[in-house]
C-alpha cells in the first residue's frame, strides 16, 4: 500500500448512514457496508480538506428537506457549502465515489431493484452540475463496500468481503 | 388515527404488531422444525422502531457477514421481508438437509445456497400466510433472492425501500432456538407506512 494511508497520528471518524463528516490534514474518514448507498469523497488538495458523505437515495423530495445527507442532491450541495465555509475553493474540489451496488437479484417492484443505479446517476449528475470532477470511482456490481478516505493524501480504500483492498 | 411515521405508533398498536410477529415467527419455527426434524422454538418476538445507525448496531455492526434471503411483498400491502442466516443457522440447515458442515461463508456453493433460499423462503411464506390469515388480506410474494455479504448493506435494503417516507426502520420479527441453543436467524418484516396503517385498521386496532 502507498505510504500515508494509515491514520498514524489522526483519528478515525465514522460516517453513519445519511451522514457526513469532514477532516483536515490527517486522520481517516470511514463509512461501512455501502450497499446500494454511495460514499462520496470531496477533497480540496491544496488545503487537504476532505469530506465523506454516505447517501441513501437519489433525490430529496421530503417536505422541509431536512436530513440533507440522506440524499445525493442535497447532500452534495450542503457539503460543498460546508467545505467552502472551512476555506475550500469550489473550483479546486475533486470527487471520488464508491457504492451503488445491487445487493439482491429481485424480480419485483422495479424501483427497488435498481436503486443503486439511480443513486449512481444522481450523484454523477449533481457533481457535474456543481462542476466537480470525479477522479476515481468504483460503483455498481453486487457487493457491499466499506470506504475509507484519507484527507492528507486524497487516497481512498475500498474493502469488500472476500476481495483484496482496492485503492480508490 | 393514521400514522405518518413509524415512531407515532401507540403501545396498543405495537403490542398488536408484536402478537403478529409472535404468531408469524411461531408458524415459521414449526415449518422449520418439520423440515429439519429438530425441536425449534422462538425467542420473545420484537417490534423495533430504530434510527438507521441504531438498527445497524442492533444487528451486531455493519461489517459482519451474513446470508440474507429477501422477498418483496405485494398485493394489499407492500413491504420487504428478510431472513438473515448466521453461520450457526446455516450449519443447522446444511447438516439436516445435506449432511454437510462449513467453516466459512466462502464455502457456500450453488447447492448450499439454493437450500438456504428454500428454507428462508418457506419461513417467510409461512410468516406471511399467517399474517394474511389473521388480517384477512391478500398478499403476494416475489421470488426469493439470496446474498452473502456485510449485514449492514443487507439491512439497508428495507431502509432504502422506505427511506423517502421515514428516518426510521420498523421491523417485526424474532430469533430461533434449536435444541435449547440460540441460533441467530432473524425474520424481519418491514412494511411501508401506508401498509402499516392498512394492516392495523384490518386488525381493528386503528380507527
Amino acid at each position: 500500500m502507498a505510504g500515508g494511508t494509515s491514520a498514524a497520528n489522526g483519528q478515525k471518524v465514522t460516517v453513519g448512514i445519511a451522514d457526513m463528516k469532514i477532516l483536515q490534514w490527517d486522520g481517516e474518514l470511514i463509512t461501512y457496508a455501502l450497499g446500494s448507498c454511495i460514499g462520496i469523497c470531496l477533497w480540496d488538495p491544496n488545503i487537504k480538506l476532505g469530506a465523506l458523505i454516505h447517501i441513501m437515495l437519489p433525490i430529496n423530495m421530503e417536505a422541509g428537506r431536512k436530513n440533507t445527507m440522506k440524499y445525493a442532491d442535497t447532500g452534495i450541495k450542503e457539503t460543498i457549502n460546508l467545505l467552502v465555509g472551512r476555506g475550500a475553493r469550489k473550483d479546486r474540489l475533486v470527487a471520488k465515489i464508491a457504492g451503488g451496488a445491487k445487493m439482491f437479484e429481485v424480480v419485483g417492484p422495479s424501483n427497488l431493484g435498481n436503486i443503486g443505479e439511480r443513486n449512481i446517476e444522481s450523484v454523477k449528475m449533481n457533481l457535474r452540475k456543481e462542476g466537480i470532477r470525479i477522479i476515481s470511482e468504483n460503483v455498481g456490481g453486487s457487493v457491499a463496500r466499506t470506504l475509507s478516505f484519507y484527507p492528507a493524501t486524497g487516497i481512498g480504500e475500498i474493502r469488500a468481503y472476500g476481495q483484496p483492498v482496492i485503492t480508490l | 388515527m393514521e400514522i405518518k411515521n413509524y415512531d407515532e405508533l401507540t403501545t396498543l398498536e405495537i403490542d398488536t404488531l408484536r402478537e403478529i410477529g409472535s404468531i408469524g415467527t411461531g408458524n415459521a419455527a414449526s415449518a422449520l422444525s418439520t423440515m429439519l426434524d429438530r425441536e425449534i422454538r422462538i425467542t420473545l418476538p420484537e417490534v423495533r422502531i430504530m434510527g438507521y445507525n441504531e438498527a445497524i448496531d442492533w444487528i451486531g455492526g455493519p461489517e459482519a457477514i451474513t446470508a440474507g434471503v429477501l422477498v418483496h411483498i405485494g398485493g394489499q400491502m407492500s413491504g420487504v421481508m428478510l431472513a438473515t442466516q448466521s453461520l450457526e443457522f446455516i450449519n443447522l440447515v446444511l447438516d439436516s438437509m445435506l449432511s454437510e458442515h462449513i467453516e466459512d461463508y466462502s464455502q457456500l456453493g450453488e447447492i448450499e445456497l439454493s437450500a438456504l433460499v428454500e428454507i428462508g423462503n418457506i419461513m417467510i411464506s409461512t410468516f406471511i400466510n399467517a399474517l394474511a390469515g389473521l388480517a384477512d388480506i391478500k398478499l403476494e410474494l416475489t421470488v426469493p433472492s439470496i446474498t452473502v455479504d456485510m449485514q449492514g448493506a443487507i439491512l439497508a435494503v428495507p431502509m432504502v425501500a422506505y427511506g423517502g417516507q421515514s428516518d426510521y426502520l420498523m421491523t417485526i420479527g424474532g430469533n430461533f432456538v434449536c435444541d435449547g441453543k440460540e441460533v441467530p436467524c432473524r425474520l424481519l418484516l418491514s412494511p411501508d407506512i401506508r401498509s402499516l396503517n392498512f394492516l392495523l385498521r384490518k386488525l381493528g386496532v386503528m380507527e
